[in-house]
């Protein structure tokens, strides 16, 4: 579904991703893990077509993204929820929801963009709850719901989630992976980028740890699980020196 | 494996690709000296085709970092160690991590089930003592796949036979030579190929003629299929036969290239040359081409069993001076090496060939005597030959007889 091969982008004289290749299959989730700074955002805004000057391939069903601006990324089927979930706070969680679905209301289709409201609703009972109250008055996780619920509302086959668990605390993250899952058993293809490794990879098929803009490892999620490099870097267990405890 | 397009194939091997590179020129100095005198980056190799601009390995560059200079991981992260005899002075010294070594049972058992077996059979192992390594991963695959597995462990030939009629041993891991000695046993002892219940053979270690498979086949009533791998590193069943003719080679995992020795170009496929191997998804010791001194052509016809695998033919000889024994590779300048510290002798003067006596492949090695050398004890010489062909044995792995001589000579019968 979606193809990237030899990825470079640069802010100027840095180049945050060094030549990444990575895939994307109808059907998966697959999840991108890095620590700050490792490049795993930007990588995300180039697919989005936020970030221009990226050199490579990003195919997306059979189609190179490369000048599409990021509204045409929208109709393509790529969704984005961004980091910090940037959501419209002095909109009401309706109002933010509506503006998720603006390529059907360009297209007359308000009927179908009531019907998902209607649908993401369901999904997020609590948004019905405060379906009129101001989205800044939220809290984290709920925001966390209506940024992809609003992603929702262009119905997209692919989701990009960047750091969907960031800032939320630990009951709140297994609710939103909880989501995601779901979201994918309904049949929409996801990419999650998360420092949040464990959790991440738990919910995953496949996974890539990005290392200083470079992709350093990928296989399935069960043996990123397990593999001592990973649980090292990201999984909360210590580094110690190179040849540590074998001398 | 999973059924996937040349495309997606291609991009899964070029991820792999790239990810072993970051990860070798990022944890293992040699690497990253070698990229930096050819002024190359991870990043510069965008495609497989690119990979040709990489420079090549050699067995001797395992010995030169020995003992584990060529690790990518930490050695904590290490939980088997394998040493092979080497081409010098050092032997070869492989590690693997649990995620190899459950990649390797996946190999295995990919390539056994090619052979037909299943979690009905019983597999027997046995495999000479130089490669004992691969006798721990076919039992691991082959346990992996649910077979009742009788491991690899020295018993006499009559102890063998026993335990491959009492046990019902239906599939037997082994080298050429010792199935050809198996049926030799077998019908000098009048034991009818029908009181056992062996289906099928897998061959390891050096390509096998098929009018041998045929007389196999016909007195033993199995069928036999070829593995091929490599006994120093990284294991075995890194190609695999499927019943259509070549054999698969598990590129999802190792990617190959055809070589000319002399020029050291890429051949097109179909051209026959030197195999070198890429691994894509070890992560202790990764090879970035790799000579193996095989010689190998691909075979560019989609195959009937319908496997995406590239396909290759094993074909005979070498292109470097190894031989092989018992399906272990010996390097003659080791050997060479090895007589010089072992004997004193400046530059022992010999010649070597591989010998079968009582259907035990060995290596015969004719040593011209020189002045260094010679002692009007005669006893004391044969007793200096007798140790120091076991001492070299144990060394390389497989049986020696050295054989004194005034000059070349050709080799007397036996």
């Amino acid at each position: 579904m979606l193809r990237i091969k030899n990825l470079k982008c640069s802010y100027g004289s840095i180049m945050a991703v060094q030549g990444v290749s990575f895939s994307v299959k109808q059907g998966e989730l697959i999840s991108i893990i890095g620590a700050n700074g490792s490049g795993k955002s930007t990588l995300l805004l180039a697919i989005s077509g936020l970030l221009t000057t990226w050199e490579g391939e990003i195919i997306f069903e059979g189609k190179n993204l490369k000048g599409m601006s990021p509204p045409d990324i929208v109709k393509k089927g790529i969704c984005m929820v961004p980091e910090g979930r940037q959501i419209f706070s002095p909109l009401s969680v309706v109002d933010n929801l509506m503006m998720g679905a603006y390529t059907m209301y360009r297209k007359g289709k308000k009927k179908e963009a009531a019907q998902d409201i209607d649908m993401i609703m369901d999904m997020f009972p609590i948004l019905r709850e405060r379906a009129h109250q101001l989205a800044g008055t939220l809290s984290g996780g709920e925001q966390q719901m209506l940024a992809v619920g609003r992603a929702l509302m262009s119905r997209p086959r692919l989701m990009v989630l960047d750091e969907p668990s960031m800032g939320l605390a630990p009951k709140m993250v297994e609710m939103i992976f909880g989501i995601i899952q779901k979201l994918r058993k309904d049949g929409v293809t996801i990419l999650l980028v998360e420092q949040n490794a464990r959790a991440a990879l738990k919910i995953s098929d496949r996974g890539y740890v990005l290392e200083t803009g470079k992709i350093v490892l990928q296989g399935s999620a069960g043996e990123l699980l397990v593999d001592d490099d990973v649980k090292r870097a990201y999984l909360g267990r210590d580094y110690g020196d190179f040849y540590d405890g074998r001398r | 494996m999973p059924v996937l397009t040349i495309e997606e194939k291609n991009q899964l091997k070029l991820e792999r690709l790239q990810s072993t590179l970051n990860r070798a020129f990022k944890n293992v100095p040699f690497h990253r000296k070698r990229l930096g005198i050819y002024n190359l980056m991870p990043d510069d190799i965008v495609s497989l085709k690119e990979l040709e601009k990489l420079p090549l390995m050699k067995r001797a560059h395992l010995g030169d970092h020995y003992p584990y200079g060529l690790f990518a991981v930490p050695l904590r992260d290490i939980v088997r160690i394998h040493t092979a005899p080497g081409t010098g002075a050092n032997p070869s010294i492989s590690g693997y991590t649990r995620a190899d070594l459950m990649i390797w049972q996946k190999l295995v058992a990919r390539s056994l089930e090619a052979a037909g077996v299943t979690s009905m059979d019983i597999l027997q192992i046995n495999l000479p003592p130089g490669l004992a390594n691969w006798g721990r991963d076919y039992k691991d695959g082959a346990e992996a796949m649910g077979a009742g597995v009788i491991p690899n462990s020295p018993l006499s030939l009559a102890k063998t036979v026993m335990v491959l009629r009492d046990y019902k041993t239906t599939a037997l891991v082994t080298t050429s030579a010792f199935a050809e000695q198996l049926t030799e046993y077998m019908f000098d002892n009048e034991i009818n190929p029908n009181e056992l219940n062996l289906k099928r053979i897998v061959l390891v270690g050096e390509p096998v003629p098929e009018s041998k498979i045929e007389c196999l086949r016909d007195h033993l009533h199995v069928d036999v299929w070829l593995n091929y791998g490599l006994s120093e590193i990284p294991g075995p069943a890194i190609a695999f036969e499927c019943g259509c003719g070549g054999m698969h080679i598990n590129d999802d995992h190792i990617l190959p290239e055809i070589i000319d020795p002399v020029t050291l170009e890429t051949l097109p496929p179909g051209q026959k040359g030197e195999l070198v191997l890429t691994t894509l998804s070890a992560r202790a010791f990764p090879l970035i081409r790799f000579r193996t001194g095989d010689m190998a052509r691909f075979i560019a016809k989609p195959c009937e069993c319908g496997s995406p695998l590239i396909k290759m033919e094993w074909l005979p000889g070498r292109s470097d001076d190894m031989m092989v024994i018992s399906g272990i590779k010996i390097s003659h300048s080791q050997v060479k090496a090895y007589l010089k510290d072992a004997l004193g002798v400046e530059r022992p003067d010999c010649t070597m060939e591989k010998r079968r006596y009582g259907g035990t492949e060995f290596l015969s090695i004719a040593l011209v005597i020189d002045e260094s050398l010679f002692s009007d004890e005669i006893k004391n010489l044969e007793r200096l030959m007798i140790h120091t062909g076991e001492s070299l044995a144990e060394q390389i792995g497989v049986a020696v007889k050295i054989t004194l001589t005034e000059k070349y000579q050709s080799f007397p019968d036996n």
